[in-house]
């Protein structure tokens, strides 16, 4: 009964939740110099947090150790922990974590579109091949549906055998979307998914960040953006990160209203006030 | 605005001598061409291609010499290919230590620069002796493939780091593997590197004499190879270095320059079978 009621509490209220991720003291650094320093922050399950802040403060290296895939650049080190589900990714017994299959949990989208080269249905079942095991009469059905949670199966419903490189850069992005979700992730990692995109593509993809917030098994995400009115439509919260002392630090975070609308901290009210678009 | 006097000469002697520079490049490899297309072609009949030299050389064909020289690069690619891929998938994927890196590619580079004549002598003692192969096919494979094998890795490794990293990025976030990532992403976008790198050395190791001379080529009396001891081949090269020391006699010139030819065309014609593969590879790369 009060396994129920605290269940009910927490579909309610996402950040009653225990934290799907969770960064403790996360420092980065290259040669002795710190990148990132001690960042702290809890993502609830089922909710969109926002990454804002000015060029160079680390947003881009703070989503990349979400998902270790910081370990792919040589020469960073990394201290301080990730809890994904409570289990450490670095200290600990992360050492020993099957990176691999973290990866394929937590779904990660670029700056830029990245297709492979192949045809559009060879893409978006690109990960389910390798990590999924799915069998191959279900592969349509899924492929299906992630491109049609992407957005995207009206468009290419038709040419699913043609390059993935033939669709236009907002659909390669739509695209990298449909093969995230192929796979199925619990979170997904957004790097400012629509700035080199048009106003189309750009909306296609807030409509889909706002579906998979809502449907019946909600998508946790992060979103690295620089685009205020983005952050403010799509995000629960908004961690603030700025440069102090030459790394970066999460210099504010808290309910996304409240932060834009409040701002405390100096690095803040100076990154509201350049102009970028509310 | 008025350009310099002095500016415009400078920029039109440098245009100069880059052009100089080109056209001697033009005028040899044109210049080498001909000599050996004017002096050869008269010789080249079918027969010449089908029949068996004879006569010392002086008569008959280069069947068996092609059939060998085929034996030799194809035995060569066979070993250098799977070994060239894995030292490259070694220094890009695996190895995390940037000098560890820098010292395995110097050691590439120095064994490029090995003169062939160490490859021809280093396989007489190992492989005729050592091993008791006397002179074989397999040891003049083995030699070619490791003689090419640095440029072959050379060529495949500067392909892997021109992939952009988004690739790896991108598969690795979706959960593969390491191995997963070299197989599904790395190999196949680096099949161009590998063709290029293979013609490259294959090229070079069609071409070599000193690396078989001791241990895998005769001149006269092989056929298709038997076995894998005392089983020499014919070898287009070692054939036209024999020849060349005869050269004074005009019946085994005008066969030396047919060889030559023949060889020549070889080289050229696996150039552009593989041509519309890395042409493909290219284009893919682009458009990825």
């Amino acid at each position: 009964m009060l396994d129920v009621i605290r269940r009910d509490s927490e579909e309610s209220d996402p950040a009653a939740a225990p934290a799907v991720l969770a960064a403790r003291n996360l420092t980065v650094s290259t040669g002795g110099r710190a990148l990132l320093r001690a960042v702290g922050l809890d993502v609830a399950p089922g909710s969109v947090l926002g990454l804002i802040g000015p060029s160079g403060a680390g947003k881009t290296t703070l989503l990349r150790c979400l998902n270790r895939l910081i370990d792919l650049v040589p020469d960073l080190t990394v201290t301080g922990d990730v809890l994904f589900h409570g289990a450490p990714m670095y200290g600990g017994g992360g050492r020993r974590m099957d990176v691999d299959s973290l990866r394929a949990r937590i779904g990660m989208i670029f700056q830029q579109p990245v297709v492979f080269p192949g045809s559009i249905a060879d893409n978006v079942l690109f990960g389910v091949r390798h990590t999924a095991r799915l069998p191959r009469r279900e592969r349509p059905e899924r492929l299906e549906s992630a491109l049609r949670e992407a957005a995207l199966w009206p468009e290419v419903e038709h040419r699913l055998g043609d390059a993935a490189a033939s669709l236009s850069v907002g659909q390669q992005q739509r695209l990298c979307l449909a093969r995230a979700l192929a796979n199925q992730p619990e979170v997904l990692l957004l790097d400012e998914p629509t700035s080199s995109l048009d106003p189309r593509s750009t909306e296609a993809i807030e409509e889909l960040v706002l579906r998979l917030r809502e449907r019946h098994t909600p998508v946790t995400i992060v979103l690295v953006t620089h685009n205020l009115r983005q952050a403010r439509r799509l995000a629960d919260s908004l961690a603030c990160l700025a440069v102090r002392e030459r790394a970066g630090e999460i210099v504010e975070q808290g309910e996304c209203g409240e932060l834009l609308s409040r701002p405390r901290s100096p690095e803040l009210i100076h990154f509201l006030s350049k102009g970028a678009p509310l | 605005m008025r350009r310099s006097v002095g500016r415009g000469w400078i920029d039109r002697a440098f245009w100069l001598a880059c052009a100089l520079c080109a056209a001697c490049v033009g005028v040899l490899l044109a210049g080498i061409a001909g000599a050996i297309l004017w002096r050869g072609l008269p010789v080249l009949r079918p027969g010449f291609l089908t029949a068996v030299s004879s006569e010392a050389g002086a008569s008959g064909g280069v069947r068996d010499e092609i059939v060998g020289t085929l034996i030799l690069i194809t035995t060569a690619l066979l070993v250098s290919a799977p070994l060239a891929t894995g030292v490259a998938l070694v220094h890009a994927v695996y190895l995390r230590s940037l000098p560890a890196r820098r010292r395995l590619l110097v050691a590439l580079y120095t064994a490029n620069a090995l003169p062939s004549i160490l490859f021809g002598i280093a396989g007489m003692v190992v492989f005729s002796r050592f091993f008791g192969w006397g002179k074989s096919w397999l040891a003049g494979g083995l030699l070619l493939g490791l003689m090419i094998l640095p440029t072959l890795s050379v060529a495949l490794i500067e392909r892997l780091r021109s992939l952009p990293r988004k690739y790896r990025e991108a598969a690795s976030a979706l959960g593969l593997t390491r191995a997963q990532t070299v197989w599904s992403v790395l190999l196949p976008q680096c099949a161009g590197g590998l063709l290029s790198g293979a013609l490259l050395g294959l090229a070079r190791a069609a071409g070599e004499t000193a690396p078989i001379l001791f241990a895998a080529a005769v001149f006269s009396g092989a056929g298709l190879p038997s076995g894998l001891r005392d089983s020499p081949v014919a070898a287009l090269p070692y054939h036209i270095f024999v020849l060349a020391q005869d050269s004074f006699d005009p019946s085994v010139e005008s066969h030396l320059w047919g060889a030559a030819c023949v060889l020549v065309g070889l080289v050229l014609g696996l150039s552009l079978l593989a041509l519309p593969a890395r042409l493909r590879a290219h284009e893919e790369a682009q458009n990825a």
